[in-house]
């Protein structure tokens, strides 16, 4: 046994150091932390929680929802005139804010002179369109109709939130529009209808329905399912099958 | 499997030896049973090699995944939002209008002179969908429209496509001169143009393809007055000279026929295809069938037919012959001799099928005094014409089934006559400067008259044209036209009704229309196309010009009852025809082509593509030939022969048509265009070489043409035994292989298409008489019955009570306390009747499917491999002896397949990713997003409806992917440039993108698709309804829950068809059209024994045989 590699220190370079313990675990550590890193990262990254919610690009105009609804009271309907009748809720033609924000000398326009309103007022001029950038953008192979969701009883803030609370920051993305999403309140509607004459009101709440009122419910969730059960056998709201046929989406 | 295949089976020695065929076959490959086609029809999937893809290097393979590894992570492809989008609202809202609903305008096109009533389908501005009129006189029905008995306008294939050409991104953009030597040419603009015409020669002549319409005779007057030593020349290569002269000769005077087919229980057609060739062919067809379906009522009207070939009509009719073209007015002859036209003598000597024809066509004409017509083909010489004139006369026709108008281009002379003379006049040097208004004279003027050559001695020579074509190289400017949904213009219907032609878009490349160019050549102070329009219509109509007027025709597309008036000339006298048969072996038939019309249309693939009505092809136009003549020159399928008539010689390929008749050859006009586009160059072949001025149509005196057979050979891409429902798979291939008997398998064949000379149970067909004796015969002998229920009954009260009857009498079917699923009990479950009595087989609906459901054109190659993507097809079968000529021995039937939507549906039962599903109204659907593109349910589907994208179809618009390279597969059979396809998005043409319906998503490379019922029509109509009754309903209104109106839904295909063959509705609505037609004695369901209960059901064919 004594053979000088044993004995002799020059020749530890032979010998593995003693970090070079720690080597193994090290390196299966990093492989398992490697092999995690893509899947967590592409589970993260195509969350639709991720990608979409709070999605707020900046628009050419800094219209504030939170000043014109919120503090104004102008009803969604006043702007989005196609909402019950169409598949869009249109973006308001100019015409619409000119009739407030007349540019003109002669007229009575409200801040004709903010820079705010320069987009504006230069499309007014021109007569070529704003160019509003898209919050809510489906994929193209799913086909979402505004007139038969709001007619039915499905409210503005159920699905854009609180917009009048949004200000001059611009809207955002309040749900984040996957597949899942929508499919919950197909299968159950109840859980988010309101009478229609309510769809608008921002400030909607079960709990101030009459019934609820009468039958003296203060749960919230209860309250919900009493009004959203009523409304949904008013209006005929069809059945989880029907609402869950691929075509009632997919065309 | 190499492609070349199908096109060189020994067709011809199979035809020799004696044919073990079914008494239905769709080619007669299938009749001769030939052993290639049998193995083309096993695979699913022909002339797939799944070698070739063992076949990719290991390399290879390395490179192309890792490339693609790379992309996806350089481009983080996946994470990351898709592009930022923008939405352009109006600046101000045109009042009524509704972002994203679709609105329709009431338009018109013309062809060939003549107006065909649209509505187009604008959705936000965007043209995206051509439809026929409903109110227009021939397209609809303004009456029953307003009875709400009609809910759409019918339409020919040429009208549907022609969104597809509007968009068509090889358009000419701009007005270019041309320089002398090289051809090459410089962009300039109107104004100089002008001002180069202005300043040429006094001699101006203006050659125009027919346009009528008030603004265009206005502008034709203004012009002649601009220009008084001019002169005006129309030219139309599908003219109807023969037609114009012949009336002319009988009656003193021209006239126009307007047929009635509604009321003639006899028509004889000599070389007459009404149904689908005549410019009035939809309310034709229309009218046909209210007296074909009348059989269900007891009373069926008898089609008589001559032609040298198949033609929609012919195969449609109830007799029918095949004859060499100059017998026919020997048949005619022979006829007014039958029937007894007083002052008339003739003798002819027929042969005897042709004899036998004769008599009973003369004895159910003497019966049905007044209710007849016997029309004659515009290819016919005017002597027959004149003839035919006499006899309807004879009979009470005139008057009766057939009213006379006066023919607008009565007092001019005849086509040829007219370019003739305007030739002689050019080559004279008589002309300094010569307008083409459209059209392609270069391409299509008779060859005889060189006109090519004429043009040299033309100072300055300028063509207005949607397309830079073969006319506009040799001219030295040309100016781009808007195309008729872009411009204002005008026109007249067959019947001379007044249409208006509104633009629906503004001309995408800044054309002009013939009366813009007119009026600004002609210096008149209006040039605005609708001032023109509008200035010509309140001279027309004086005091009753009105805005409200204005707007009324705006709103309709035309003025109504401004028909032209009747006129009431009689026929002087009758004479023979004076058609002496010539003695020449070949004699050519030229017609118009069912897809390319006379070659105008060679650049839009939807058209190019569309298999042709009778032989099927796509891509081509090869010459039909008989069996006995195929056999005589040696030739099969593909073959090249060479035709040579006075030393103009054509090289083309030949096809082999059952029942031709022998010595005819039919040619189509307007394939072989060599400036036509990136999709018609070089497509087919162009019968224009051997027209001459004296043989624009077949007849006795028709220079004598030879044939001889070439080496050559060009494949073509024929779609007859694509999609074959059969069960050839069945035989010794699958259940031969599994317990050993060819019996069994010989069973389910005999079962399905029958025995020979037995009925098979995939047509259903029966002579009239014996319909009436046996209404059931469509249904008898059907295994299928409800016994197994996955729905809840759809017809709510017969078929329940069946069903409920049946449930009891089999309670083990309903095992374990099983329920039909109640929530699959809508209230709406749709459905579709196709009644094959009333198909012509004339194509629209394919045309129509595809505008409306954006799908794409594959190319030749693809078609070659089976992988054409219409949803639609019409199966042609044929019955009885190929080699016959008499409907007493070879039948035709057409019938039309799409998906049935089975409630039991074979496709969902192998999808592994449940792709394709049932919904709850009873639709089949399709869910692309989800397809993994397995096709096993493509493999699974026993009617073959299936269509898979291979590639990215919509993404290819190089020349290349649509040609035939010769090499197995071709070109188009890999990647577009070599690399792995793009996203759509970036590569479909910007222009071509318009044109997509939004409301269906363009599908992607490896995704199955198929016929969805038009579910995109389905939801507007039900989310507007019932939007509409919850909008009530909040107001206070208490309305019952709505079911969606009948005809509220139609769809693509439906609306198209002129015949109302096809019937599409709710079965839950008993009032609905369908729901009757569904449970007519006639309605079946294909292939019932599988059980696999289709929703759609097709109508049994009921032919009128005369008695022996």
């Amino acid at each position: 046994m004594n053979t000088p590699t044993e004995t002799t220190p020059s020749s530890s370079k032979f010998v593995f150091p003693r970090w070079a313990n720690y080597l193994l675990p090290l390196v299966l550590l990093g492989g398992l932390g490697a092999g995690m890193y893509v899947p967590v990262l592409v589970g993260l990254g195509l969350n639709p929680n991720t990608l979409n919610k709070n999605y707020r690009p900046k628009q050419p105009v800094p219209y504030s929802h939170s000043l014109h609804v919120g503090q104004l009271g102008l009803d969604c309907t006043y702007c989005h005139t196609t909402v019950t009748e169409t598949g869009f809720a249109a973006i308001p033609p100019v015409e619409t804010c000119i009739a407030c924000h007349n540019p003109e000398k002669e007229g009575s326009g409200v801040k004709k002179d903010s820079p705010k309103l320069a987009a504006l007022h230069a499309a007014y001029r021109s007569g070529k369109p704003v160019k509003w950038v898209k919050v809510h953008d489906l994929a193209d192979y799913a086909y979402f109709n505004h007139s038969a969701h709001v007619t039915k009883g499905v409210g503005c803030s159920t699905c854009h939130g609180r917009v009048d609370r949004m200000g001059e920051e611009g809207v955002h993305q309040h749900a984040n529009l996957s597949m899942g999403w929508c499919i919950d309140c197909h299968r159950a509607p109840e859980k988010n209808l309101r009478p229609p004459s309510e769809v608008t009101n921002m400030a909607y709440t079960p709990l101030d329905d009459p019934e609820v009122i009468a039958a003296n419910i203060t749960n919230l969730k209860e309250a919900q399912l009493l009004v959203g059960r009523r409304v949904k056998a008013e209006y005929n709201v069809h059945n989880a099958a029907y609402m869950q046929s691929c075509s009632t989406c997919h065309r | 499997m190499n492609d070349d295949a199908p096109q060189t089976l020994s067709t011809s020695a199979h035809l020799a030896d004696e044919p073990q065929g079914r008494p239905y076959w769709r080619s007669l490959r299938e009749y001769a049973d030939s052993p290639e086609l049998r193995e083309q029809i096993a695979s699913e999937f022909p002339a797939y090699d799944p070698d070739e893809l063992l076949g990719l290097s290991r390399r290879q393979f390395m490179k192309l995944a890792g490339a693609s590894m790379a992309l996806a992570g350089l481009t983080l492809t996946g994470c990351r939002r898709w592009p930022e989008q923008e939405v352009l609202p109006h600046n101000a809202r045109p009042e009524g209008s509704l972002p994203g609903v679709p609105q329709d305008y009431a338009s018109m096109i013309q062809r060939g002179g003549v107006a065909r009533g649209v509505f187009v389908t604008s959705f936000d501005g965007r043209p995206i969908h051509v439809a026929g009129s409903p109110l227009h006189p021939d397209s609809g029905d303004a009456a029953r429209y307003a009875a709400g008995e009609l809910h759409s306008g019918a339409a020919d294939a040429y009208t549907l496509a022609s969104i597809l050409e509007m968009y068509d991104p090889d358009r000419s953009r701009s007005v270019l001169r041309f320089n002398a030597g090289d051809g090459n040419a410089q962009q300039r603009d109107l104004k100089t143009f002008a001002k180069t015409f202005a300043a040429g020669g006094s001699r101006v002549a203006v050659l125009s393809e027919a346009r009528s319409g008030p603004a265009a005779d206005a502008a034709r007057a203004a012009f002649a007055k601009a220009f008084p030593e001019g002169t005006w020349t129309t030219w139309e290569p599908l003219h109807r000279d023969a037609e114009v002269q012949g009336a002319i000769d009988a009656f003193g005077q021209a006239v126009r026929a307007q047929y009635d087919l509604s009321k003639a229980m006899v028509v004889a057609s000599f070389d007459a295809d009404l149904l689908t060739e005549h410019p009035a062919a939809l309310r034709h067809a229309r009218d046909w069938a209210k007296l074909r379906k009348s059989c269900d009522a007891g009373t069926m009207s008898r089609v008589y037919a001559i032609s040298a070939a198949f033609t929609p009509t012919s195969s449609n009719a109830d007799v029918h012959l095949q004859t060499r073209p100059s017998d026919t007015a020997a048949m005619l002859d022979a006829l007014a001799q039958a029937v007894g036209v007083p002052g008339f003598s003739a003798s002819v000597a027929l042969k005897d099928d042709q004899q036998s024809f004769v008599d009973r066509l003369a004895k159910d004409l003497t019966k049905h005094h007044g209710a007849s017509i016997v029309a004659v083909g515009p290819s016919q010489p005017a002597g027959v014409h004149t003839l035919a004139w006499a006899i309807n006369q004879h009979l009470g026709n005139v008057g009766s089934t057939i009213a006379l108008t006066a023919e607008p281009s009565g007092d001019e002379p005849r086509c040829v006559e007219a370019l003739t003379q305007l030739v002689q006049s050019m080559k004279g040097g008589q002309v300094d400067r010569l307008l083409i208004l459209g059209g392609n004279p270069v391409f299509d003027a008779p060859v005889d008259l060189n006109f090519k050559d004429a043009l040299n001695n033309v100072a300055l020579c300028a063509h207005l044209g949607l397309y830079q074509n073969e006319t506009s190289l040799a001219c030295h400017w040309h100016i781009n036209e808007a195309h008729p949904l872009e411009a204002w213009g005008d026109g007249h219907a067959w019947d001379g009704t007044v249409c208006l032609q509104q633009p629906i878009i503004l001309p995408l490349f800044n054309g002009v229309s013939a009366i813009e160019l007119l009026a600004t050549l002609a210096h008149d102070d209006l040039t605005a196309g609708r001032d023109l329009v509008r200035r010509a219509w309140s001279n027309l109509l004086g005091a009753n010009f009105s805005e409200t007027h204005w707007n009324q025709a705006l709103h309709d597309g035309l003025i109504a009852n401004s028909a032209a008036a009747t006129v009431r000339p009689s026929v002087k006298g009758a004479r023979p025809t004076g058609v002496s048969s010539p003695n020449t072996d070949i004699q050519i038939v030229f017609r118009r082509d069912p897809k390319v019309y006379d070659g105008r249309h060679a650049n839009n693939g939807w058209l190019q593509e569309l298999p042709e009505p009778i032989t099927k092809v796509t891509w081509d136009n090869p010459a039909w030939i008989s069996i006995s003549d195929a056999l005589h020159l040696g030739v099969e399928n593909g073959d090249v022969i060479r035709i040579a008539i006075e030393g103009h010689e054509l090289d083309v390929a030949v096809f082999i048509v059952p029942g031709q008749a022998p010595g005819a050859i039919v040619l189509t006009l307007g394939g072989g265009r060599t400036v036509a586009g990136r999709v018609g160059n070089n497509v087919g072949f162009n019968a224009y070489r051997i027209r001459l001025a004296s043989g624009q149509s077949a007849h006795a005196a028709a220079p004598t043409a030879t044939v001889t057979k070439t080496a050559q050979h060009h494949a073509l891409a024929t779609t007859e035994v694509h999609h074959l429902i059969n069960t050839q798979q069945l035989d010794a291939n699958w259940i031969g292989k599994r317990d050993g008997t060819d019996a069994t398998a010989r069973m389910a064949l005999d079962a399905r298409l029958g025995q020979p000379g037995g009925e098979g149970i995939l047509v259903k067909q029966a002579s009239f008489a014996d319909y009436q004796n046996n209404p059931d015969f469509a249904t008898d002998g059907a295994h299928g019955d409800v016994m197994l229920q996955l729905y809840d009954a759809p017809l709510a009260a017969e078929f329940k009570a069946r069903a409920d009857e049946l449930k009891a009498q089999h309670p083990d079917a309903v095992a374990d306390g099983w329920e039909p699923a109640k929530q699959f009990n809508d209230k709406h479950a749709w459905g579709m009747t196709i009644d094959m009595t009333a198909c012509t087989g004339c194509s629209a609906c394919i045309v129509a499917c595809q505008s409306e459901n954006n799908i794409p054109i594959v190319g030749k190659d693809q078609v070659m491999m089976s992988r054409e993507m219409q949803w639609l097809r019409i199966d042609s079968y044929y019955r009885g002896d190929p080699t016959a000529t008499t409907s007493d021995k070879l039948d035709a039937v057409h019938m039309p397949v799409a998906c049935v939507h089975c409630e039991n549906a074979p496709c969902e039962q192998v999808c592994p990713v449940a792709a394709t599903v049932h919904d709850t109204e009873g639709l089949n659907t399709m869910v692309y997003n989800r397809c993994i593109g397995t096709r096993y349910c493509s493999n699974n589907c026993p009617y073959k409806v299936r269509r898979f994208n291979y590639f990215d179809y919509h993404a290819k618009l190089e020349t290349d992917s649509f040609r035939s390279t010769g090499k197995p597969g071709g070109i188009a059979n890999k990647p577009w440039l070599n690399i792995p396809d793009q996203q759509q998005g970036q590569v479909i043409d910007q222009i071509r993108r318009m044109m997509f319906n939004p409301d269906v998503t363009v599908r992607m490379r490896g995704v199955m698709e198929k016929c969805t019922y038009c579910t995109q029509r389905i939801q507007r109509a039900k989310i507007t309804a019932k939007a509409a009754w919850a909008k009530a309903k909040t107001a206070g209104t208490d309305a019952d829950y709505p079911y969606v109106e009948d005809g509220a839904v139609v769809t693509a295909c439906q609306s198209a068809c002129p015949t109302e063959a096809i019937t599409f509705g709710n079965l839950n609505d008993p009032k609905s059209a369908v729901a009757q037609t569904i449970r007519g004695k006639r309605s079946y369901k294909l292939l019932e024994e599988l059980n696999s209960r289709p929703r759609t059901k097709h109508m049994g064919l009921v032919r009128n045989y005369p008695e022996a």
